[in-house]
């Protein structure tokens, strides 16, 4: 009886060891969330920035996590669906510290919540709107837990219509050039387009009515035949790599001389493989100082990162993977300075962010640009770094064979640093 | 259709017209119904975040599908807008209550009566239409007001979409889903129990003769136009308060979601849970709430087990989810034409008569 007892008591100890144990290990962990698009219609380039991510925390974690804590993360597919992202928000507050997010109108959608709650949230959307944290700009409402690196898409917008301005002179053009944008009725298209739109008159030239196509790949000549009707000879391309995709190859069908200006998503290595020649001379901006095959310090860091979900290391990534590599990394030393100073609390990452001037992460140097977080602005960058396209050939290869044959060439053409005017931010 | 309600077993015969109208046939329907509205009641106390956003889910949707069986399966009309109609009462929800200032406790049933308007308007051309051209013509109104919501910037806010209040009593604020439940659970028995009691009144009588045979019906003195076009503004009416619920439950409305495909995932859910069943509809509504997550739980056991590496599904995994719930829906119209409500019946019946059914 009593030996039976004594081995019950056992088992309540190692039982109640074993819970302590468990607990012990999840509160040690911190919790932050990832919302991605794999399945949506931004999943061309939300794949690449998801894998960027995920794999930077897996990195993260291999090194030791933060301060000791490894970082528990959930990654939810939300498919670019507002409600879903809301939900699943729901289901994360109270748990997270922080959030690395993806879209335009789901993060627009929960500055609210993400203010209320005191939780950094790391966007991929760059609208101009979430770089106001003390409100009293253009934007409709403060949005002081907003974070995201890259340049705003305003911004980026604006040194495209720069560089046509600058472009238009260069070639001797006579009179007004013509300025388009073109892009889906959804927040994140819209995003620039007023911004941009002024910025072009101001520089002198005639803005046409906007042209819509979805976000999603379709049929999109009609659109093509009434850009070429319109005479324009710069268009602004809002959407991301797939659709522009689509419309680059009817444009090119239909015969549309146009300079195209690519969105930040809008042109990759990707789809320049997908539209082939369609893509050639579509100028866009890239986020990083460096593409995958740059030679800068930095890229060993990324190469590792690479790793985590590559472990033979061959795979080619896209400049979107090195921008959410750029994100996480940030996140990850404004929490190290959080832990250092008071606690992982929401609070204190933001304080971290602001903690450092002009900062990149730790090994990403000659990758992230230095950036800046100030409690007056977010505008993280304003250089912006300008690349063409060329595509030779029919390219039919791996992505990192084409880059290495030249057939895929991404070519540096500028370099713009745009003033930090007051009158601009926020919009 | 009609072959629901008949179904009853054989013995059980009404003496009067009372007896045939009866909501609970025997104490013990209407004490197992009291007994699940409190067992509810405690359904926070058991169940954590998860399983009550899904009841809350049921919930709203459950109003708005019960709406569109009264159209479809009590009137025998049709249609394919309905998701149109839930969303115009969300965001007519959130924009009484943001720019009118009207509390949220009163702009759910305002939204509820403007959807029905709406409803009205788009249901006056639909009643003069039957069949393929009734279908047509209601995919109309999904198109016309899905583009209305992203272009109608002062009412909806565009395609950026806008925010909701939570619903607030007396200052106190319901938020979170403990207690937005009650609330939700709350409507669900009023607009339950308002559907049955329709049913009984002449009205309700005359949109199941409308449906049973129009000409008799009209021989009979039955206003077809009228019936056809009140059938519609009833249909938008829970439409209209299901999605106020919604909004303010989510607190946030944007267009995307009220596309054609939420239509049809409507008319799934009365399909499933049995055309003019009352009791059906909420089963449907369950139904189809549960069986994406039901699939998801099992595409996620799946993943990295023995038949996953055999069949070698692995990224194709998720999408088995998606491919399932539409072979159950197709399995459900061969096996069971009658919905879930009927299947209840059978399995009430052959307890009750067991062991000498038949």
């Amino acid at each position: 009886m009593y030996v039976k007892r004594m081995r019950a008591g056992g088992v309540l100890a190692v039982g109640a060891l074993l819970s302590l144990a468990t607990t012990v290990v999840v509160a040690q962990g911190i919790s932050i969330g990832h919302l991605a698009d794999f399945s949506g219609p931004t999943a061309d380039v939300g794949g690449p920035y998801g894998q960027g991510v995920a794999d930077a925390i897996a990195y993260i974690n291999k090194q030791g996590g933060v301060a000791g804590r490894k970082l528990e993360h959930e990654t939810v597919d939300y498919s670019y669906q507002v409600p879903r992202a809301i939900s699943t928000y729901k289901n994360w507050s109270g748990r997270v510290v922080a959030i690395q997010g993806w879209g335009t109108a789901d993060t627009e959608a929960l500055v609210g919540f993400v203010t209320k709650d005191k939780i950094p949230y790391f966007s991929a959307s760059y609208a101009a709107t979430l770089t106001d944290p003390a409100g009293g700009s253009k934007a409709d409402k403060a949005t002081p837990y907003n974070f995201f690196y890259g340049p705003s898409y305003s911004d980026a917008a604006r040194g495209l219509v720069q560089w046509a301005a600058d472009d238009w002179k260069r070639k001797g053009g006579q009179g007004k050039p013509k300025y388009v944008h073109m892009g889906a009725n959804h927040p994140y298209p819209n995003s620039p387009k007023a911004a941009a739109e002024e910025y072009a008159r101001e520089l002198g030239f005639e803005v046409l009515p906007p042209i819509q196509f979805a976000l999603t790949p379709g049929d999109y000549t009609a659109q093509c035949l009434t850009l070429r009707q319109s005479g324009a000879q710069y268009a602004y391309l809002g959407n991301t790599a797939g659709s522009n995709i689509s419309i680059l190859k009817a444009c090119q069908t239909v015969g549309v001389q146009v300079q195209f200006l690519g969105n930040v998503w809008g042109m990759d290595e990707n789809a320049m493989k997908a539209a082939g020649s369609a893509a050639n001379n579509v100028v866009y901006p890239v986020r990083t100082s460096a593409i995958w095959t740059g030679k800068a310090p930095g890229m060993a860091l990324m190469r590792e990162i690479s790793k985590m979900s590559d472990p033979s290391g061959t795979a080619y990534r896209a400049s979107h993977y090195l921008a959410a590599v750029c994100a996480t990394l940030y996140m990850k030393e404004a929490m190290e300075w959080a832990a250092a100073n008071g606690g992982v609390t929401g609070e204190n990452i933001r304080k971290g962010m602001y903690a450092r001037q002009n900062w990149t992460p730790k090994g990403t140097e000659g990758v992230c640009k230095p950036s800046t977080w100030t409690a007056q602005d977010h505008r993280s960058l304003l250089q912006l770094d300008l690349y063409r396209a060329e595509v030779k050939d029919a390219p039919d290869a791996p992505i990192a064979e084409l880059v290495a044959k030249g057939t895929i060439q991404m070519t540096r053409i500028a370099t713009i640093d745009l003033p930090r005017k007051k009158e601009w931010l926020g919009w | 259709m009609a072959s629901t309600i008949a179904l009853r077993p054989c013995g059980d015969f009404k003496t009067s017209y009372g007896s045939d109208q009866i909501v609970f046939p025997t104490r013990l329907s209407l004490a197992f119904c009291i007994f699940g509205i409190v067992a509810l009641c405690f359904a926070p106390l058991v169940l954590g975040k998860y399983g009550l956003s899904l009841l809350v889910q049921i919930g709203y949707l459950g109003i708005a599908a019960l709406g569109l069986n009264i159209l479809v399966g009590f009137t025998g009309q049709i249609s394919i807008g309905h998701a149109v109609f839930f969303g115009f009462g969300a965001f007519a929800s959130a924009y009484f209550s943001n720019k009118l200032n009207v509390p949220v406790f009163f702009a759910i049933p305002l939204a509820g009566l403007a959807t029905t308007a709406v409803g009205l308007v788009f249901g006056i051309p639909a009643a003069r239409l039957k069949g393929l051209y009734l279908a047509i013509a209601t995919l109309a109104a999904q198109f016309i007001l899905q583009d209305f919501f992203a272009r109608a910037g002062w009412f909806t806010g565009g395609v950026a979409g806008t925010a909701a209040k939570s619903f607030s009593i007396f200052g106190h604020d319901v938020a979170g889903d403990y207690q937005y439940f009650y609330v939700v659970l709350v409507y669900v028995v009023l607009m339950y129990l308002a559907a049955t009691n329709l049913m009984r009144t002449r009205d309700g009588r005359s949109l199941v003769a409308v449906r049973d045979h129009y000409l008799s019906a009209e021989m009979m003195g039955i206003n077809l136009m009228k019936y056809r076009t009140m059938s519609f503004g009833l249909a938008a009416f829970y439409a209209g308060i299901g999605g106020a619920l919604y909004a303010h439950y989510l607190g946030f409305v944007s267009v995307e979601g009220f596309d054609i495909l939420f239509s049809i995932q409507f008319l799934a859910m009365i399909i499933i849970g049995g055309l003019g069943s009352i009791m059906g509809t909420l089963m449907g509504t369950t139904f189809m709430v549960l069986l994406p997550e039901v699939m998801g739980g099992l595409a996620k056991m799946l993943s990295g087990s023995a038949i996953d590496r055999m069949l070698s599904l692995s990224e194709g995994i998720v999408f088995l989810r998606e491919m399932t719930i539409g072979a159950v829906i197709v399995l459900f119209l061969v096996f069971e034409p009658d919905g879930l409500a009927h299947r209840w019946r059978q399995i009430r019946a052959y307890w009750k008569l067991y062991p000498f059914s038949h």
